[in-house]
């Protein structure tokens, strides 16, 4: 069994309130970082630690808040980035649903170390009933003494609200989140300047991920140094992967960065193997965003090694052969899984996402709707394979946020892998409506499941 | 149309939002208060609405359009009393999402975007609502329903047609 950090003691009854997080250890990492540590080493011990933002950027948190700038009199927030609306994603809701203390602690121990005073839970407006449940878990932190004036005696205030968003993927960005919680449309701002300098109200912010600022309560708890050894290389700590797509367990599993994707597919700890005794086609390992990989590139790099859940290996190869970690949103796919609809539901996905302010992303995400829904619908032409190669070159890296290129990789990355599908769709447009390409050659050679023992 | 007013109740509620953030910033209140209105003013917002909201906060009636045709959970226009709204981003149509939007349109006997004649059931399609792991899935009010079937479909509107004869 992995061990966990965040996810432990999910399971006991009544974890969710306070008495019963309380008696489970709970808070005794916010009492020992506001009454023993104090900020800088609070701020240390998060650099040790190599924690790098579970959102999907993966970057490190410790350096991340170090950067915040300190004017005098100028005040300084925090904000918790609960927008979780990459497809494949839904650990941050299991997080806030089940244990929200601790997000609440994690983000006393945050705003402490920032000198931040206020703190906004920016949350996706769709998770319409969690707002109920970290407002309670809010009030009972409240009423035991952990928010409002001088927490614990020190003279540290902290209030947290909870803000709910309406509906738009782009407000995960964090510069478009900002603008939201500023009550505009989610357009992202140029930067720089960045939030840690100009932020919510053009005041020094920082934005964290919900599993970012959980995982600063464990830190603190064992230390950064015992933080390091969860987990391999620059990928430290564990990370919550919400499973989903064909397979026989979908959820949110909480894994220890060392294990191989191969066991975490098939072994019953986690997934449990593809459903319907069927065989994995393909999968997309860390958020719609990042590149599909087929079967055989999965589970072994291009130069034959293992692949492992870690950020560096899931990289291993670059976007040639390679994918990214992400957010965790692990999308699997069968062998009956046709991959030219499967990435028009994500150009369909990124076209009516885009918030319109650059035209590369505006225009260039409908145009590859278009083309796509042609290719999947029988009136594709063997060109219109090389124009969408063309339209996703020409959003990448041209507009202000990174949504251009989350819409760009995903169809780069299956026309790159399977472009003999794409081919066969506009080979054989009547076949096409009636049946999927299939498995061919995606998964071959395909190793015997070692971990399904 | 009746006239476009809080409750007591809700008018303490936007009070409350307000005070969430600094003095005047008031503005930050939009999104919060838009949802209010939505719910209160029979789950749309319209124009009405939009400019009553807007005096609330003192703001421009053209900061509160913008806001509202921005984010996809704001109706611009009538929705049935019943709003399904089905998942089909990659991971839902990868568990059958697809066949959930065929059965629930020859079923209600309307399509995407339509609304049933007796008003009750408005049907949408959306996109990823974060709930992957157990799709094929829909919102319903404040609610997911998830791990849909065809069978689990015919509840819910059962569900959704008490519940109206009931009130």
């Amino acid at each position: 069994m992995g061990r966990k950090l965040l996810l432990d003691k999910a399971h006991i009854e009544g974890i969710r309130y306070y008495d019963t997080y309380r008696s489970n250890g709970g808070y005794a990492a916010a009492e020992k970082a506001l009454k023993t540590m104090g900020p800088d080493a609070v701020l240390e011990e998060v650099k040790k630690s190599g924690l790098r933002g579970r959102g999907g950027a993966g970057f490190p948190t410790g350096l991340k808040w170090s950067f915040i700038a300190k004017p005098e009199g100028v005040p300084r927030y925090l904000v918790c980035n609960a927008d979780e609306s990459e497809p494949g994603t839904f650990k941050d809701r299991y997080l806030m649903e089940f244990i929200p203390h601790l997000l609440i602690e994690g983000l006393i121990i945050s705003s402490f170390t920032l000198g931040a005073n206020s703190a906004y839970i920016y949350i996706r407006g769709e998770y319409a009933w969690i707002p109920d449940i970290l407002e309670q878990a809010i009030a009972e932190a409240k009423n035991k003494g952990w928010l409002g004036k001088n927490i614990l005696g020190t003279g540290f205030d902290l209030e947290i609200y909870v803000q709910r968003g309406a509906g738009a993927y782009i407000c995960g960005e964090e510069t478009a989140l900002i603008e939201s919680l500023e009550g505009k449309r989610g357009n992202p701002r140029i930067k720089p300047p960045f939030p840690a300098v100009k932020g919510l109200w053009q005041c020094p912010t920082v934005v964290n991920n919900v599993e970012t600022l959980a995982a600063v309560v464990p830190i603190i708890n064992i230390g950064g140094d015992e933080y390091i050894k969860y987990g391999t290389g620059k990928s430290t700590g564990t990370k919550l992967i919400s499973a989903c797509g064909n397979i026989n367990k979908p959820g949110v599993y909480e894994i220890e960065m060392n294990i191989s994707v191969e066991e975490f597919i098939y072994s019953d700890e986690y997934c449990g193997g593809i459903k319907n005794n069927k065989r994995l086609k393909a999968c997309i390992p860390g958020g719609s965003s990042v590149p599909v990989l087929p079967a055989n590139l999965l589970l072994k790099t291009a130069k034959g090694e293992t692949r492992m859940m870690t950020y560096e290996s899931l990289a291993d190869g670059g976007f040639a052969t390679g994918s990214m970690l992400g957010s965790g949103g692990f999308i699997v796919m069968d062998e009956d899984q046709c991959i030219v609809r499967n990435t028009l539901t994500f150009a369909r996905f990124y076209h009516h996402e885009s918030c319109g302010q650059c035209s590369p992303c505006r225009e260039g995400t409908g145009w590859m709707e278009k083309v796509l829904k042609n290719i999947e619908y029988g009136k594709g032409k063997m060109s219109d394979i090389d124009l969408l190669w063309d339209i996703q070159r020409k959003i990448e890296g041209n507009t202000i946020c990174p949504l251009g290129d989350a819409a760009a990789w995903p169809v780069a990355a299956a026309i790159r892998h399977f472009r003999d599908e794409f081919e066969w769709h506009v080979a054989h447009p009547q076949e096409a409506l009636t049946r999927n390409f299939g498995l061919a050659h995606y998964a071959d050679p395909l190793p015997a499941p070692v971990a399904a023992v | 149309m009746a006239e476009v007013q809080f409750s007591e109740e809700k008018l303490n509620k936007v009070k409350e939002i307000i005070a969430r953030y600094p003095a005047g910033k008031q503005k930050s209140a939009l999104i919060p208060v838009l949802h209010l209105a939505q719910e209160a003013f029979g789950g749309w917002l319209s124009a009405e609405t939009m400019d009553y909201v807007a005096s609330l906060l003192q703001l421009e009636p053209i900061e509160v359009y913008e806001v509202a045709t921005f984010y996809s959970m704001f109706n611009l226009k009538p929705v049935g009393t019943y709003l399904f709204e089905v998942c089909q981003t990659g991971p839902c149509m990868v568990s059958g999402s697809d066949q959930i939007v065929d059965y629930i349109k020859n079923k209600l006997g309307i399509g995407v975007g339509e609304t049933t004649a007796d008003g009750m059931f408005t049907l949408k399609t959306v996109e990823c609502l974060g709930a992957c792991g157990y799709a094929p899935m829909m919102q319903l009010g404040k609610h997911y329903r998830e791990h849909l079937t065809p069978a689990k479909v015919d509840e819910i509107i059962a569900e959704c047609r008490s519940k109206a004869n009931a009130n």
